[in-house]
């Protein structure tokens, strides 16, 4: 018995050690940092402390992370909300009467696995103000040039398309999966009491796939409000900040400024939000079969 | 749905192919123009009014790219480090999973509270630290500063837990009374019966690990160091005016990748699905 407990020591211990090094020591000095004033260079017993005025500036302050937290939950919304109806759209399409599923499939599910960086060199071509193939068949049907990606006011409704473009495979492939393991004798006996299409929907598919919608959600939730690639490699935050994202803002402020107390702030105000956001969410998409 | 006409369930039919088939056009079109504008010259690209295909597809943009581009390196480098990654996590993520499902010992409970409290750490919270560690152990630009803080993963260790507590404790304790030491219950039982939940996890850190650039774009400077990601983000100043080559490369990049997703589409999209149902 002893010896078996060694043994699970043993398997937990590396990982564990790994788990306290990479994950939970970094937070807690992420924590500490975001109190201070610290350039990285200088010793970390020597770094000046500064309370809570790295919290406060960003909320008072600093125009461009405020910028970039609104612009970051327009993205959040927009990409959410299109991947959620495009996706079960799509999914109930691929789950009625279809030839060629797998086919289907995996022409959706392409984008999902190609490097986050690769889409956005192909898209900011795509959509180039001058080059673009985009402006290209616009103009050709006569219609004006559209700035997209260098337009303050497209950039980042450009850069909305193009995550759901990415990501929209993977919420289909999700949704296509619960739909599947719906049994049919719920259906088969909605029909029986003469119930139509739209009432199957309603009734049926949509309380069932309350799970999977609240997985669906809730991550592209969490991923979207920490894009980065993406915005990185497209726009790097510009026109005039109109596609600054928050944690660009904080790659920038880290990593360009050198205010790692400010950056890791940025860090925690960022993860506040997502899990309050994340609360929420569960809390209002949750199973509520046995409370109703 | 059973009272359709006999003339509307064809219309309708129609439309659905339709609607897919607008959908995946989207999908695909994009890597379609990158193929044609890695073909075109670099004039081409830039006519007005515009052209849609090459008067002659300029087959010699690759080999000027590779002429330029170490694409070889980029490759060994992504496939090495993300190799290292994919074994790491699976290996580390079994073997814990196995302690937490399978045995009894002083802080389990503990211990997997902290696991599944560290799952939800997203990454930009303990960047600049995990970078600072990484810089004073002297890892900046080599292989260990890349790949080691990536070895492990909380996530797949919940996800293996969750697999190998579904496992009957007999076959493990008869496996005991045949005198099997711990390891060879670990490799010969545990490991084999839940292949499709290691494929899964192998899938998702591949991915992860193949696609991630914000971490490489930290640790990495030298060129010889390079994952295809960094490749691709530093030939798009080296080819800022040759727009035809840096679609070349990121063809190049991307596409052994969508072939090798082809042939194994099953298991990515089964693995995935997977996951999604599991929460």
């Amino acid at each position: 018995m002893r010896r078996r407990m060694l043994w699970a020591y043993a398997f937990v211990s590396a990982p564990i050690f790994a788990l306290l090094l990479f994950l939970l020591g970094p937070i807690l000095f992420s924590g500490w940092v975001s109190l201070h004033r610290w350039d990285m260079l200088s010793p970390v017993n020597e770094m000046p402390w500064r309370g809570f005025s790295n919290y406060v500036f960003l909320l008072t302050k600093d125009k461009v992370f405020l910028k970039s937290l609104g612009n970051t939950f327009l993205f959040a919304i927009g990409g959410v909300g299109a991947n959620t109806i495009l996706g079960l759209g799509f999914a109930l399409l691929l789950n009625s009467h279809i030839r060629g599923r797998a086919l289907w499939r995996v022409l959706y599910f392409m984008p999902v696995i190609t490097a986050p960086l690769a889409l956005a060199v192909m898209f900011s071509f795509i959509f180039d103000r001058n080059f673009g193939v985009v402006n290209n068949i616009i103009t050709a049907l006569g219609l004006p040039r559209q700035p997209f990606l260098s337009g303050p006011q497209q950039a980042l409704i450009t850069l909305i398309f193009i995550a759901v473009y990415q990501f929209v495979g993977y919420y289909i492939v999700i949704f296509l999966a619960g739909l599947q393991g719906i049994p049919q004798d719920y259906y088969d006996a909605a029909q029986v009491d003469g119930a139509g299409a739209l009432q199957e929907f309603r009734f049926i598919t949509l309380p069932l796939l309350r799970p999977v919608m609240l997985f669906v959600v809730v991550t592209n939730t969490i991923g979207a409000l920490q894009v980065f690639d993406l915005v990185f490699a497209t726009t790097g935050g510009a026109p005039a900040n109109s596609s600054m994202t928050v944690v660009l803002h904080m790659y920038n402020t880290a990593f360009k400024f050198s205010r790692m107390g400010r950056a890791s702030a940025m860090a925690f105000i960022l993860f506040a939000i997502i899990m309050l956001i994340t609360l929420i969410q569960v809390r209002l998409l949750q199973d509520r079969t046995y409370q109703d | 749905m059973k009272e359709e006409s006999a003339i509307l369930r064809p219309l309708g039919h129609t439309l659905k192919y339709l609607t897919l088939a607008a959908g995946a056009g989207i999908m695909v079109f994009p890597f379609i123009w990158m193929i044609i504008a890695s073909l075109m010259t670099a004039g081409e690209i830039q006519l007005r009014p515009p052209v849609w295909l090459p008067a002659e597809p300029q087959f010699s943009n690759y080999s000027d790219l590779a002429a330029s581009i170490p694409i070889g390196r980029l490759y060994f480098n992504s496939i090495f480090t993300s190799g290292l990654i994919v074994f790491g996590v699976l290996l580390s993520s079994s073997l814990a999973g196995f302690a937490f499902a399978k045995y009894r010992f002083p802080g389990r409970e503990f211990l997997f509270y902290v696991i599944l409290a560290t799952m939800m750490i997203p990454f930009f919270v303990t960047l600049i630290p995990v970078f600072f560690i990484v810089r004073q152990l002297g890892w900046i630009d080599t292989y260990q500063g890349l790949v080691v803080p990536g070895l492990t993963s909380a996530y797949g260790i919940f996800l293996m837990r969750q697999f190998i507590i579904t496992l009957p404790d007999e076959l493990i304790d008869a496996a005991r009374i045949d005198g099997a030491s711990e390891l060879r219950i670990y490799w010969r039982i545990v490991l084999p019966l839940v292949k499709p939940a290691l494929a899964t996890l192998g899938t998702f850190s591949f991915i992860g690990s193949w696609n991630a650039f914000l971490w490489p774009l930290l640790v990495i400077n030298s060129r010889e160091l390079m994952t295809l990601p960094l490749g691709i983000n530093s030939m798009k100043s080296l080819y800022a005016d040759n727009t035809n080559l840096l679609m070349a490369g990121t063809a190049v990049a991307v596409i052994p990748m969508l072939f090798m997703f082809i042939f194994l589409q099953r298991y990515f999209i089964q693995g995935i699905a997977l996951t999604g149902l599991k929460g």
